[in-house]
Order: structure tokens, then sequence, then C-alpha cells
């Protein structure tokens, strides 16, 4: 009966051997398959559009919380017991928040698909949020955030970076959330955000593995098709106003050497730049014959480790380069480097053999990522939830391979400039290193 | 697909393939690893390895960077206590230029002067990132001082001292020495047949010289250390403890191996274990909190770990060793043990999903000298175990009376309450000593 309950929208490759298809349920929820028989396991995912981005100033944090609050007490389900009948399966799980999303993942048995999807429709529905188990969890989150944020200093210096490089758009408050907003969350608001934000209308599930496509439908249909949509907000769009001048800021911690975060601004990764600057993360610091990490961890010394992130992110955000200072180094002595060989970059394009050098490793990590079933459902799901459209998965890969080595110059000419980035140094409290500059 | 473990003078061999990605993967395990550096010249192995690395056969560093670079290659080094690995992951169409490469590593490592004397001013930096992060740092200071004298009690990159000792002819005698065909297990995993597989152990030894495998004689105390001691490696503006409780334990492949393995599921191997719930679900004083015993060839440790607010350091390493010491004497219950059994077997499948996972499975038992497949079949062997065996096992093998204590933390905020958290003699060392 529920076969007619569904809607097939698309379906596209999901690597070798496998379809990914995209299912519409009458109450809007979306459900993604890819069969997958080599293991007899499922991925199980449920993704949320909500993210921190949802979230107020001065409730930050709420989104990553619901990722703890969600394996919580249930109408049906007392305190412990989701957890208890995963794990008595084999099966695990957890979940992730970042700025565009949250999604709960179920590493099953494949003969326990069925018990995952009562355990995800039961607690998208019938959460119990109480003040005892909140207050548990909100202890939880603070101890994380210590561990991972104020005694971390890579941790420290990313949220400094976006908190500096933002000023209006909600990618400026970290994904944890402020350590005084996670303390002041309150009950009813964590009722409202559930209310609003966990409905089948904004929900995908994508389930990756060894299972039957009509079964599954079936399954699905039984335990969300009653379960009413949302009246969800209407997606508010901040425009971040555009970077017209350096920004910088330092500050003291108990490290070694110094260490150095720069984000450039940098467009939304369904822009067509994106690709071209994924390119060009690669060819500064992607791998060992990259131009940054020869430069300044080979060539000068003058960096023990160099890195470069392009966030994946629904509206523009940050191309990163991170540095470690090597001893006798400073941050401002790498920041020159940096500055030349982007300026070499934009004067002369690279070499065809180099941009075909990047797009190699680009085919090497597209597969990568796609080799067990849990990489291919986040995969899905990102795409799917950020992108909107599980498709773009295999249309990256093929960006990717148009970038010619003049649109290398021209990006790094447009956004790798000085008055488009945003610098976070943190240097060792008790400085007794020379500066060799 | 297929499984094979080949065990004819030489290497031994494995081969997973699996054609679901055109990507192949291939794991060298060469015996000796971080454990048999010489003692004084600790971070030898890893000098070496990296050392080999960086220039072979015609190929300068930045040539074989360049190189594997072009074809989307991967070609790592590195070590573990037990051996040194040479890892490589290659698209399919390139996986004969990248095996010449990894073959030329292995038998034609230039070592050159300059990449020697750059690799020992770099590796200090090393150590200095190690003592920036936390957890990094009670790691490599519970290693230290676990089990003082134990081989696995050597860091494999070596401490500043020791690095002034690591010269290059030593680096070269020691990949002479234990790069042989008879020292190393290959794995190969992913898009890739049988025979291919074969023509490339061929490839990947043929230029090796002819020597036998090396002897292993490390050292592992007769005596393990007793009592309790804490050691608070003192580190300015911590919010929080970086807490590690262990004591020396017992090889993977013991024959207790099993029943410790559904002990440490029920202490601290799941969300639902005992530390977790204790600690995390009850009282929020750490994001996580489990145990691991340490799967090696020789005895190594059972490990308590977790990052406890700094206001609860002090009742946390208490609690712990509360928790532990009625573990050991008690062991879990038999509903436990039926959870625990339940979750290990019905987790086998996700650790051998894939060619890559059964490979490197395969290589580590074979690294042990476990028989091929030991891991796999644990679940027979954990259902063949009753309650009492893994009580039993308990007893035996955890010591809470001889735990050593490691907390990563400000000394000024935290030394009082865990000088009475009942860890035994507290030491209070700087951060950066070692």
């Amino acid at each position: 009966m529920s076969l007619l309950s569904w809607t097939l929208e698309a379906e596209a490759p999901a690597g070798r051997g496998t379809t990914a298809r995209r299912h519409r349920l009458s109450n809007g929820l979306v459900l993604i398959s890819a069969i997958d028989r080599r293991a007899p396991i499922v991925a199980l995912q449920t993704w949320f559009r909500v993210g921190s981005r949802h979230e107020k100033p001065g409730a930050t944090g709420m989104a990553h919380l619901f990722e703890h609050l969600m394996f919580g007490q249930t109408e049906s389900l007392p305190p412990g017991e989701f957890d208890r009948l995963v794990e008595r399966t084999g099966g695990e799980s957890n979940a992730a928040t970042w700025v565009d999303w949250t999604y709960y993942r179920l590493s099953l048995p494949a003969r326990d698909l069925a018990l995952g999807i009562r355990l995800e429709a039961e607690r998208m529905q019938h959460l119990v949020l109480e003040s005892g188990p909140v207050e548990s969890e909100r202890d939880v989150v603070t101890n994380e955030r210590r561990e991972r944020v104020e005694d971390d200093v890579d941790g420290w210096l990313d949220e400094q970076l976006m908190a500096l490089a933002f000023t209006l758009h909600p990618y400026r408050w970290p994904t944890i959330g402020w350590m005084e907003d996670i303390r002041a969350l309150s009950l009813p608001d964590i009722r409202a955000f559930y209310r609003t934000w966990y409905a089948p209308n904004n929900a995908t599930i994508i389930c990756v593995g060894d299972f039957e496509e009509p079964a599954l439908l079936d399954l699905i249909a039984s335990h969300y098709g009653s379960i009413p949509p949302a009246q969800l907000p209407e997606p508010s769009q901040v425009h971040e106003p555009a970077q017209t001048r350096e920004r910088i800021v330092r500050a003291p911690k108990p490290i070694a050497t110094d260490r150095l975060l720069v984000g450039y601004k940098a467009p939304g990764q369904d822009e067509a730049d994106w690709a071209v600057l994924e390119i060009v993360a690669t060819l500064l610091a992607g791998c060992p014959s990259a131009r940054l990490y020869r430069r300044l961890v080979i060539a000068t010394e003058a960096a023990s480790s160099v890195d470069a992130q392009l966030t994946p992110f629904r509206d523009p955000s940050l191309l990163r380069l991170a540095v470690t200072a090597a001893r006798g180094h400073t941050a401002d002595e790498i920041l020159g480097v940096i500055d030349e060989e982007l300026a070499l970059m934009a004067e002369t394009p690279p070499s065809k053999a180099e941009v075909e050098k990047a797009k190699a490793i680009a085919e090497t990590d597209f597969w990568t990522s796609l080799v067990d079933v849990d990489g291919k459902a986040e995969a899905l799901g990102h795409y799917e939830i950020a992108l909107g459209d599980f498709r773009k998965v295999n249309t990256l890969a093929e960006r990717l391979a148009q970038v010619t080595a003049d649109d290398v110059a021209r990006v790094v000419r447009q956004y790798l400039v000085k008055d488009r980035r945003t610098i976070v140094i943190a240097e060792p409290e008790n400085d007794d290193t020379e500066d060799e500059s | 697909m297929s499984n094979d473990t080949l065990r004819t003078p030489g290497p031994t061999i494995v081969v997973e393939a699996s054609n679901d990605t055109p990507l192949v993967w291939f794991d060298i395990a060469i015996r000796g690893g971080a454990s048999a550096d010489p003692r004084g010249v600790e971070g030898l192995h890893r000098h070496a390895a990296l050392l080999a690395r960086r220039g072979a056969g015609r190929r300068d560093r930045a040539e074989l960077d360049e190189t594997l670079d072009n074809l989307g290659a991967a070609l790592d080094v590195g070590v573990s206590r037990d051996a040194v690995s040479v890892s490589g992951l290659a698209l399919s169409r390139h996986l004969d230029a990248v095996i010449d490469l990894a073959a030329d590593v292995l038998a034609e490592p230039r070592f050159s002067e300059e990449e020697h004397a750059r690799l020992l001013r770099e590796t200090p930096q090393v150590l200095d990132e190690i003592r920036d992060d936390d957890s990094a740092l009670a790691t490599r200071w519970f290693d230290w001082l676990c089990s003082p004298g134990h081989a696995y009690g050597r860091t494999s990159l070596g401490t500043e001292a020791s690095l002034t000792r690591i010269d290059r002819a030593s680096a070269v005698d020691l990949w002479r020495r234990e790069v042989v065909a008879d020292n190393m297990v290959i794995g190969l995993a992913g898009d890739i047949d049988e025979t291919t597989a074969a023509k490339i152990v061929t490839r990947l030894t043929e230029r090796l010289p002819a020597a036998g495998r090396a002897s292993l004689e490390l050292e592992v105390p007769a005596a393990p250390a007793r009592g309790r001691r804490t050691i608070l490696v003192d580190k300015p503006d911590r919010t929080q403890a970086q807490l590690r409780v262990g004591h020396l334990s017992v090889r993977y492949g013991d024959p207790d191996t099993a029943a410790l393995a559904i002990a440490e599921a029920v202490f601290g191997g799941m969300f639902s274990s005992r530390l977790m719930q204790e600690i995390r679900v009850k009282r929020g004083w750490s994001y996580g909190a489990g145990c691991a015993l340490r799967r090696s060839r020789l005895p190594h440790w059972f490990e308590i770990w977790m990052a406890a607010g700094i206001d609860v350091a002090g009742p946390a390493v208490a609690l712990s060793l509360e928790l532990f010491a009625e573990y050991a004497a008690k062991g879990p219950t038999d509903d436990e043990v039926d959870f625990a059994r339940s979750y290990l077997v019905g987790s086998m499948p996700f650790h051998v999903a894939t060619a890559r996972q059964r490979m490197q499975l395969a290589v580590r038992d074979a690294v042990f000298d476990l028989p091929p497949g030991y891991t796999a079949k644990l679940p027979e062997a954990f259902g063949a175990l009753a309650a009492s065996d893994v009580r039993a096992a308990c007893k035996r093998q955890l010591r809470p009376d001889d735990a050593v204590t490691v907390a990563v933390t400000t000394a000024e905020n935290a030394q009082v309450a865990l000088a009475a958290a009942g860890g035994g003699t507290l030491t209070v060392v700087d951060h950066d000593e070692y």
C-alpha cells in the first residue's frame, strides 16, 4: 500500500555498481536509498535541515545540543534505552552538527534495519525534554567545549576566525555555541526548537547498504507516514557584507611556537568558483609537492605544518590556511611567504601539468569518500541537504575536471587578496623564541 | 573477493580483492618498530622510515613527491610500536607506477645527508606539537611511565636527548637489516586480482637483500611496577584534566584476549558501559570516558581515559579508581556479559566490511604472529565464554592497586584534589620536560 505514497524523484550513480534514488513521501519526508550488498550492514542516516545557522544570537549551540538530547528518553523509550538497543545489535550511533545541517547516524547489521527506522521515527516525534536530562547534557556539552575549544588552541583559532571574519552571517558563531549561551539555553526554547525543526518535511533519510528497496519503502511509510508536516520557518538569507579590509587578532596561548590561521572569503560550495578554489587549496597545501608546503616546511623550514581547507558550506565562507611556525620563526614571517606565493600564482597561471596533478588528487579523494556505506551516505546527505541535490556528488567531480590554469590565476586574484582576509595568530605566552626574520 | 594469507619463505602476503572502486591500497609492515629502538636512541625507526621516503632510486625527495602527486597517489611511512609501515593508495590504472616507487623506497632509499639533517631539525617540533595537545601529551606521559623499562614505554618520536644520538649510518644499517622479505607482511586490497598481486609482491621484494627475519628481543619487565602512582603534568591555563589511568596488561593473542575484550566493552568500550554512564551520563563530568586494552604484539596497557573538568578532576580520578577496583574484584554481571557479547559479535561485520579493512586486520594479525584469521574468528571465542570466565579473567588481569594515573592539567588548581583522589604518591612534572 505504501508504495503508492512515495514519489520517485531522481536517481544517479553513487559509486561503481550503486544507484542512489530519491523518493518523497506525501508528508514531505525524503528518502535516498542506495543498495550496496558487499557486507550485511546498512548505514541509516537522518539529516535535518537545521544547523547553527538557524540559531539566534544569545541562543547559540542549540542545534548542537540536540545532537546530545536526541539520544535521551522518548515517550516509549526510557533513558539510555536508545543506545542499549542499538549496541545490543552490534551497531553504533552518533550524530554531527555543522552550520547547515544536523544528522543522526546509525550503523546497523542489515537484519536490524527495521529497529533503526522505528527508533528514528520515535525520536523525531516523541522526544521527552525534561529539566534533569537537559541539565546533565548541558554539563557534558560544556565539557566538550572545554576539550575542543578552551583547552585546544586549534579549536580556539577556528572559533576566533569565524567570529572575526563574519559580521552578520550566522556562520560567525561556533556550532558548539558560546559558553555563556550554552549555559543559558532555556527549556521552553529547547522544546520550541524541537517542535520547529524536527519534522518529516525537514528531514531526509539516507539508507545505504544491504536491503530490499520495496521493504524499506514500506517500513519507512509505516513508521513516518502518519507524522504531519510542520510549518517550517521561511528560510532567512543573510548576506554578509563584502569585506573590504584585512582583519587580524593576536592572543597569547600556552604553546611552543606561533600558530596562524588565515581565512579568505570564498564562494558557497554550489558556486562555480568553489571548484576552482578547491584546486587552488590542493596546489597550495594539499599534497607533499604543494607550493606552500615546499616553501614553508621544506625549503625555508619556517613551518612545521601547513594545511589548506575550503569549507563546504552552502553560503559563502572561507578558504583557510593553517600554519604552525617552526622554532625561531614567526607568524608574520610566514604571512609574508604566503603573500609571495599567492602573488606568484595570481601573476603566472600554473602549468597544465600542475593543475592536472590537483585533479588526479581530487579523483582519488572522490573515490575514497565512497569506499564504505557510511561514507556514501554522508556524501549523499551533505549534497542533498547543503546543496539541494544528492546528484551534485557527481557533478562536483565534473566541475573539478573542467578547471583550467587560467581559472586558477583568476580566482587567486579575485578571492585570495589581503582585503578579503581575516587572520588569527596564537603566540607563545612566554615567547623566548628568537625572531630570525 | 578473496582472502588469502600465505605463509611461505619470504613475506607474509594478504590479498583482498574488490572492484567497488578503482582504488588499490597496499600496506607493507616491517616487523620491528619503535619498541626495537636501541635504548637511548629512541626515535631511530621513525627516523629511518621517514628518511627512506625522502628520496629513493633515481628520484630525490621533490621528484618522488611530484611523481606521486601527479598520479593522485599517496605513499606514506609510519612507525608503530611493533612495525614500520609503508602504505600506499593508488588509482588502479596507476598502480604499476606507484609500486615502482614503493619498491625504490624499500630497496634503494637515498638516505641523503641533507634530509637526515633536516629531519633531525624537524622532529623536535613534532614534540612541540604534542606538548600543545593535551590529549596527545597525556598519552605520551602515560606510555612513558606506565611500566618503566618496558619496550612500549619508548616513544616512537624519541626525546630531545635521544634525537641527538641518531646518526645516518644507524638508520642505513637498520633499514638494510630489517627491510628484508622474510621480515615483511604485505597486504593488498581493492581493484586488483591475485595474479597481479603476486607480480606486485615480487616487484616489491626482488631487490631486497637475501637475509632472514630479524630477531626481536624486546624488553618486558619480569615483574610489573607495583603500587599506585600519580603524575600531574603541569600545564598553565587548563580548564580540564586529561586523565589516563591504567597498568601493564596482556598481549593481544593472550589466552585471555577474548574474555578481556568482553570485560573492556562492559567497563568502557560502549556508550552503555559503566564508565560512560557513571562519568558522563550521571555526572556530566567529561564529554567521554572509556577504557581500552591496547592491541599489540607484546603485553601492553589497560588504560582508562577521560577529560574531566578541572573542578572535578580529583573526584573523577577517585571514582574511576573505585569503579575499577570494584570491577576487578567482582567482574561483570551475567547480563552485562550477554550484552557485550551481543555487541561484539554483531559489530564484527563493520570491521570487515571493506576489502581494505579485511586486509588491515589480517596484516595486523600477521605482525602480531597470530594465526591467520585470528581477529575475524574472535566472535566464535566470545560465544564459547561463560560469564564466569570473564570474571575470572578480570581477577587475573586487572590490577587497580597498581594503577598509574597521569593528569595533564594546571597544578595550581588541581593538585590538592588529585593528591586526595587515592591514586598513590603524587609527583608534579612540567609539561615540557618530556
